[in-house]
């Protein structure tokens, strides 16, 4: 018999207590007769929360558990704040949406709750088999949100579409994962990476293996070429679970990838680095041209959110410490941006009937001020105009890139912002200068939604002001990726 | 040579079987083909002496999944003729990415040279046969070092039956169910009413 | 062409190594076979008489003494008939799926010890065995229902692929309580196996929820409505005759008498004298065995004498919802009070 010392569960405590929030609140919406979502749904947003606070609060340094596969660090903390307030948000702006599509149930907060569990689990991975299982774990409750509105041919459409490719994805990712596992012999990222310290050659399995994983993580982050799903599955999907697809997962796989990048391949970059290159140049391209003919604005964003991830993956290429804070900065900004862009497409609504196309919000300048301001703000900080934070974000990713040398990705970054931002400006020619037509946007009454709105653009505008909290702890969190 | 005897025959049946599943005709043949596979497979295991991964192989593929992979084959009246009739259209494609992989990975296996790290770094040797049975070593490492993988399996599998609950199960309420509670606390003075009826009178 | 030499060193190494085993096994296999035949012959028999008995008839009673060679009869004729193949069959299956049935009703038997070290195969996962042999009961079935090409018996065949799916479940985790008390996989281990009595208290239930297991894996009455008569002609099996369908017929009954074998050596204490009396020992422990089996087989006819059938969501109800928590919730109990108890398998050891 060999000894066993029980791992030490309060390193992954915010983990543990979320499964277990979970658990209960899949329990008490099973219990009884009568209909529970909303309070299940309130209490999940809670959890969230208070998660992410206690997250922020308790969760500094850097712990391994549960036999090295699980770690707990700044840098994860980091982001799992950012998950924990993207899902909480999602599910709080979600609740009447659901209600008003009678889709209601309690099945969603508990799927988001699920998938959010996933998502940390992602980011805490440290191991790869723990990184497969988090991934899972995160992406089955997405594909079941995604066909949530079972009725609609649309919405399964875009869950098996999600689906069956995700399922691709995620062979790839296990055949990297065992090519990687039979050429360095270890799934621990810290044996990986004194196995790959840089020091003699690389064998082409490694290679190979990493690519091949690279391409089931840049599904999920919805990179070109892994992006053919995420404008039909953003257009089919209900619109509450296309902002929560668009806010949080991919600030997950962003992380994961993050750390498996600086981690086990740290110091290998020149072996990546033109992949990356390309991955990142062919997403903020396309994002941007596009994006150009769409009409529809769940596909709009769609497009944006594919051009915002090769925006971030610029922040990787630099490979440094200045890079992955640009990295975690791009993506706490990006965060907000997405949570106010959706607070408005989810109010987007004419006679009670939901609507999507860009020119339905012709006229919106003249009859909601509010609404049209709150959606400029958006639309100027994700095109990355100062001073909104948008254009921070913008900003230390390239200056990381330039300092790592890396001028003509810099100069493709700036020209495709440039591309993008003939399509977030026309949103705001239509609001301001097309003539309203005869069905002008219900009056948005949503007080969730105009809340969340409100801050989230007050947040944008306001950054220039206050950055330092962001930038300081971004920092730490970036130099606890490097010290191990 | 008794084990050799048996692995070419496993072997060769797998084989066989796999070929079967992916060319017969009849998708039901195809099911019963796989199941063979999965059988042959197991067989190999019992072979490699992890008896306890060949039994839950038969017990969980077998057993359960496959029964219902030919349930549903066996309801479904689909016509995979007219399914595969686009199939050629992209099959040039299909053979081209195929064969541009298959160069690579061939490529890539001709260069295979484990580190020496990679063999420093094996996690977990396998134990002496002799002395502790395959399933005793299997449940002493599994609930102690992946403790952490075998709670997230768990949860994975909850959230999978939960998705399948959810996308699925419709509440009719004009279903008619039996409440068991409910017939057994039925009392024949709640529901008979005993009439003496004196003839010639009637009831009313 | 050289002069053959016959070379008896080699010839006698191949006999020893080789020959001789497998003569040995194919001995053992017979002497299980073929009583195992016998009795299942006898079971039928023993279903009549006993059926008779409780509804005041008398059973067979003409062909031989008591009609004791009724059964010999019944297989004669079956012999005597011929194979009907319906027209629009799938011929292979339609053939495969009673040999099937029959077959994995023998081949379970390999690990059951009959008595002390009286088994083919001691194997290490015996139960595992057990269980996975007895899960591919279902494919002869739904095999037969399919191929058969007819309404009646494919309704019939899936009705009895759910069903056995269903309890499935509750049996694996029934084997899984036993496993937590004795911490083998091991046949023989579990039967020498010292259990005090409260653990024995403890698995009554457990018990009582295989034995209603037992009766719907093997589709006995009460939830023999894969055969329903009434709304399916007699169910998977309808379109059979002859040798194809004695072998369905002989597959059942083994299947039966294999099920109440697993419930003696899971319960009742195999081969050793109830109630651990040494006195009792004299008898030999296979005397025992099937005095132990034909007792769970004769609950099982009591049954069928005693209960209506049941109905389909009722069956469906009582494995999901009932038997499938309340095993779950035991397991948790049974490892909770042995965990309290020190009396987990190997815990005394570690102490």
């Amino acid at each position: 018999m060999n000894s066993f010392t029980p791992p030490e569960l309060i390193t992954a405590f915010p983990e543990i207590f979320l499964a277990i929030m979970s658990l209960m609140l899949l329990m008490l919406g099973v219990a009884g007769k009568e209909e529970k979502h909303k309070t299940v749904s309130n209490f999940a947003a809670l959890t969230l929360l208070l998660l992410a606070g206690a997250v922020y609060r308790f969760c500094h340094g850097s712990n391994l558990t549960f036999n090295d596969m699980f770690i707990n660090d700044t840098f994860g903390a980091f982001m799992k704040v950012l998950v924990l307030i993207g899902s909480a948000v999602s599910v709080y702006m979600s609740t009447h949406y659901l209600e008003r599509q009678r889709i209601m149930r309690f099945e969603y907060p508990v799927l988001i709750m699920f998938s959010t569990l996933g998502m940390m689990l992602m980011i805490s991975a440290h191991d790869l088999i723990s990184l497969y299982m988090g991934l899972e774990l995160q992406s089955l409750p997405l594909y079941v949100l995604a066909a949530f509105q079972r009725d609609t041919v649309r919405s399964t459409e875009a869950g098996l579409k999600y689906f069956v490719l995700g399922a691709l994805s995620s062979g790839m990712l296990l055949y990297g994962a065992s090519l990687l596992y039979g050429y360095t012999g270890t799934t621990e990222f810290t044996h990986m990476a004194n196995v790959l310290n840089g020091t003699g050659a690389v064998s082409l399995g490694v290679i190979v293996g990493m690519v091949l994983l690279l391409s089931g993580l840049a599904f999920k982050i919805s990179a070109v070429p892994f992006h053919m799903w995420t404008p039909d599955v953003y257009e089919g999907a209900p619109t509450s679970v296309t902002a929560f697809f668009a806010i949080v997962p991919k600030i997950a796989a962003l992380a994961l990838i993050t750390r498996v990048f600086m981690g086990p391949f740290g110091h290998i970059v020149h072996e990546w680095r033109q992949v990356i290159v390309f991955i990142s140049v062919a997403s903020m391209v396309l994002g941007a041209v596009a994006a150009v003919r769409q009409t529809n604005i769940k596909r709009l964003l769609a497009y944006s959110s594919i051009g915002n991830m090769g925006y971030a993956l610029v922040g990787l290429v630099a490979a440094s410490e200045e890079g992955v804070k640009a990295i975690m900065i791009f993506t706490a900004i990006y965060m907000v941006t997405s949570i106010g862009a959706f607070a408005v497409v989810l109010m987007m609504k004419q006679r009670d009937r939901m609507v999507e196309n860009i020119y339905d919000l012709a006229g919106l300048g003249q009859t909601q001020p509010m609404l049209a301001l709150a959606m400029t703000v958006m639309m100027f900080s994700m095109a990355g105009i100062p001073p909104l934070a948008g254009f921070f974000g913008k900003l230390f990713v390239f200056q990381a890139a330039i300092n790592a040398h890396l001028y003509a990705l810099s100069i493709i970054g700036v020209l495709t912002s440039v591309v993008a931002a003939y399509y977030y400006l026309r949103v705001i020619k239509v609001m301001y200068f097309d003539a309203a037509s005869d069905d002008t946007l219900d009056r948005a009454e949503d007080r969730r939604l105009n809340g969340l709105l409100a801050v989230s653009a007050l947040a944008l505008v306001l950054f220039i002001i206050a950055p330092g909290p962001l930038l300081t702890t971004a920092q730490a969190a970036a130099q606890s990726l490097f010290a191990l | 040579m008794i084990e050799a005897v048996f692995f070419y025959v496993f072997a060769t049946v797998l084989v066989l079987s796999a070929i079967g599943v992916i060319t017969a005709r009849n998708p039901v043949h195809s099911v019963l083909f796989l199941i063979l596979a999965f059988f042959n497979a197991a067989g190999l295991f019992v072979m490699l002496g992890a008896e306890f991964i060949a039994m839950i192989m038969v017990i969980v593929y077998v057993g359960a999944v496959a029964v219902l992979f030919l349930f549903v084959v066996m309801m479904l009246d689909i016509n995979f003729a007219e399914l595969r009739k686009g199939m050629m259209k992209h099959a040039p494609v299909g053979a081209l990415v195929g064969f541009a992989l298959l160069a690579e990975f061939t490529w890539m296996f001709k260069s295979w040279s484990p580190s020496s790290a990679a063999l420093n770094g094996v996690a977990q040797p396998i134990p002496d046969q002799a002395a502790i049975s395959n399933t005793h070593a299997l449940g002493e490492i599994l609930y102690t070092q992946y403790v952490y993988l075998f709670q997230i399996s768990g949860l994975i599998l909850l959230v999978a039956m939960v998705g399948a609950i959810t996308l699925t199960l419709r509440r009719r309420p004009d279903s008619r169910r039996q409440s068991v509670a409910g017939q057994i606390s039925r009392r024949p003075e709640d529901v008979l009413k005993v009439e003496k009826i004196t003839s010639g009178t009637g009831v009313f | 062409m050289d002069s053959i030499t016959f070379d008896t060193a080699f010839w006698l190494d191949i006999f020893n190594t080789y020959l001789w085993p497998l003569l040995l096994i194919v001995g053992k296999i017979l002497l299980l076979v073929v009583p195992l035949i016998v009795a299942m012959a006898y079971l039928t028999y023993a279903e009549r008489k006993v059926l008779a008995a409780m509804q005041l008839r008398q059973g067979p009673m003409m062909v031989g003494p008591f009609g004791l060679l009724q059964p010999l009869a019944d297989g004669l004729k079956l012999l005597g008939k011929e194979t009907i193949i319906p027209s629009g069959a799938n011929r292979f299956v339609f053939v495969m799926a009673p040999m099937l049935t029959f077959m994995l009703s023998l081949v379970a038997w390999a690990v059951i010890p009959v008595s002390d070290g009286w088994v083919i195969a001691n194997i290490n996962v015996g139960v595992l065995y057990l269980f996975a042999i007895s899960s591919l009961g279902v494919y002869g079935i739904l095999m037969a229902g399919w191929a058969s090409n007819s309404r009646y018996a494919f309704l019939g065949g899936l009705r009895s692929a759910a069903q056995m799916v269903s309890y499935e479940v509750s049996i694996g985790l029934v084997l899984v309580t036993v496993l937590l008390t004795t911490g083998s996989l091991n046949l023989t281990t579990i039967v020498t196996q010292e259990r005090p009595i409260w653990v024995d208290v403890l698995l009554f239930p457990m018990f009582v929820v295989f034995v209603i297991s037992a009766l719907a894996e093997t589709n006995r009455a009460p939830f023999d409505l894969p055969e329903g008569e009434s709304e399916l002609v007699g169910g998977y099996n309808v379109e059979y005759s002859s040798m194809t369908f004695a072998l369905f017929f002989l597959g059942e009954y083994m299947n039966m008498i294999l099920m109440a074998a697993m419930t003696t050596v899971l319960f009742l204490g195999g081969w050793l004298p109830p109630f651990g009396i040494a006195a009792l020992s004299v008898v030999p422990g296979f005397v025992w065995f099937a005095a132990k089996i034909s007792f769970v087989l004769f609950v099982f006819l009591w049954t069928r004498a005693t209960l209506p059938r049941y109905r389909y969501d009722q069956l469906m109800r009582l494995g999901w919802k009932i038997f499938l928590p309340f095993t779950l919730l035991w397991v948790v109990v049974t490892a909770g009070v042995l965990l309290y108890n020190h009396a987990l398998p190997g815990m005394s050891a570690a102490m």
